[in-house]
């Protein structure tokens, strides 16, 4: 119960990472965007 | 239920890296550290999870990264040569087939240590490598903090999920680590980008902080209180009211003894009597050998050379009389111990017994070379504006800190190849060369001046 928890815990944390790293445009280059989500419009096409 | 769990992270940080091949190398730094196939019934058993995440790490930056920021350090140059150095001492090793059976998994871990810095080229790679320790080595000390709590836990009982002795899941190792782990839970709080400052993170930052400093308790390692103590001494240094963070520390000590196990106090007790502790008189023995050893064998004996020492020596029984403990000899009286094959129990005589002084000089320069380099980093950011690069003092000093308890924990504990401190070393190559950049960039004057014509 106890391992369970802190598995579901841990991984849980490792997992949202990962997938906040998936919108950040500065993960590859200092000078990106620091959210990728922000230069699209809410029906996802690129803003003008 | 546990394997599926596994089958299924591990699935899904594989296809997050196809998105974003860093991942991949995130990937491999977590099964490193959690070895999620010691933990998996049978399911993991037979796929090679370290092999998959390696070679997409290594595909990933070859084929998508940018090669721009390349940088290949010194220390980067001393491991690529610790590690020609060990090649060649298991050749010529005292025991050829232990040897070659270290080599097997010491070559894996530095070469990743070589290539870890040169795909962490970003401010926000560092600090993903970073909640990426933190968060697998938590995944131990959740779990082993909880049970500590409500059990007191003990000297090998505390079960750290995993039968395995090896890396993070041996006792002493994980105590050391995880006080290692606290600067960069302390940093991460205030600055990460990723998991901005709000008060679920300072409460998740605070419940692991209490639960690392759990882990000496519950495991009682002694290693783990010197580097509890050496933290304190060091956290000196950072904080801004010294007097009243040593009243607090020492009020919270105070506080603290009711509540520790009696068989946790009893073991700490015997620091005091070096002679009468049998552990502590065999690792001067084992040292004394290894001092000799060295004498005859300058260049080392290849992994596993302590296996051909065996030693003689004197040492006095507790003077202390313990009514629980069997009475095999009078309180305070001399007993002789012989004993042969026993293990270094410190990473300074390893290195010294296995690669020689020459080993033994490589893997210092490594070491006591990134506690200058954080240190220089330390000073020159410390004042400087938030906007101006002040994170790299604080993650300097974070990485400093990290460093010094290692080698202090380092002292008592056979971990000269610990994956996770040449992982530390990797991040400090990072920052370091992420900081030159960042000068340069700053001091750079532009080659063309524009000029504003007047229409």
């Amino acid at each position: 119960m106890i391992d369970m928890l802190s598995l579901f815990l841990s991984h849980g944390l490792l997992l949202l990472m990962a997938w906040r790293l998936l919108s950040r445009g500065d993960l590859d280059d200092d000078k990106g965007p620091v959210d990728t989500r922000k230069q699209h419009n809410k029906w996802g096409a690129p803003d003008a | 239920m546990r394997d599926l769990f596994f089958v299924a992270f591990l699935g899904a940080m594989l296809l997050l890296g196809m998105r974003r091949p860093f991942l991949m190398v995130l990937g491999y730094v977590y099964v490193d550290i959690v070895s999620p196939q010691h933990l998996s019934y049978y399911l993991l058993n037979s796929i090679p999870v370290s092999l998959i995440f390696f070679l997409g790490a290594v595909v990933g930056w070859l084929m998508f990264d940018r090669k721009q920021v390349l940088t290949f350090g010194p220390r980067q140059g001393a491991m690529l040569l610790l590690l020609v150095y060990c090649y060649f001492s298991t050749e010529n090793a005292d025991f050829p087939l232990e040897a070659t059976e270290k080599w097997d998994w010491v070559w894996k871990v530095l070469v990743f240590a070589i290539f870890l810095p040169l795909t962490i080229t970003t401010r926000l790679r560092i600090e993903a490598l970073a909640t990426t320790m933190i968060l697998s080595a938590s995944c131990i000390i959740i779990a082993a903090g909880i049970k500590t709590a409500a059990s007191g836990g003990g000297y090998g009982v505390l079960n750290l999920m995993s039968d395995s002795n090896t890396g993070l899941y041996e006792s002493s190792t994980l105590a050391c680590v995880a006080i290692s782990l606290i600067p960069f839970i302390l940093y991460l709080r205030r600055n990460s980008t990723i998991f901005p400052p709000d008060w679920r993170v300072s409460l998740f930052c605070g419940a692991l902080c209490f639960a690392c400093l759990l882990i000496p308790v519950g495991t009682e390692a002694r290693t783990g209180l010197i580097c509890i103590a050496a933290l304190g001494v060091m956290m000196l240094r950072a904080v801004k009211r010294p007097f009243l963070y040593i009243f607090a520390a020492a009020f919270l000590g105070l506080a603290s003894l009711p509540f520790l196990p009696e068989s946790f106090t009893k073991r700490m007790d015997t620091m005091n009597e070096v002679q009468a502790d049998e552990s502590a008189s065999t690792r001067l023995a084992v040292w004394r050998w290894t001092i000799d050893y060295v004498g005859i064998h300058p260049m080392g004996g290849g992994f596993d050379s302590y296996r051909g020492n065996s030693f003689r020596y004197e040492a006095r029984t507790s003077s202390k009389f313990d009514p629980n403990a069997p009475v095999v000899h009078e309180p305070g009286s001399t007993i002789v111990i012989v004993d042969e094959g026993r293990a270094f129990h410190s990473a300074y005589f390893e290195m010294l017994g296995e690669q020689g002084w020459p080993g033994l000089g490589i893997w210092l320069f490594i070491h006591l070379s990134g506690l200058l380099r954080m240190e220089i980093l330390l000073r020159r950011y410390r004042n400087r504006a938030p906007e101006d690069g002040h994170w790299i003092a604080g993650l300097a000093t974070a990485l400093q800190q990290a460093n010094i308890i290692y080698l202090i924990g380092a002292a008592f504990i056979g971990v000269a190849y610990l994956s996770f401190a040449y992982m530390l070393i990797a991040m400090q190559i990072a920052l370091d060369a992420h900081a030159r950049r960042f000068e340069r960039e700053r001091t750079r004057k532009p080659f063309f001046v524009a000029k504003v014509v007047p229409a």
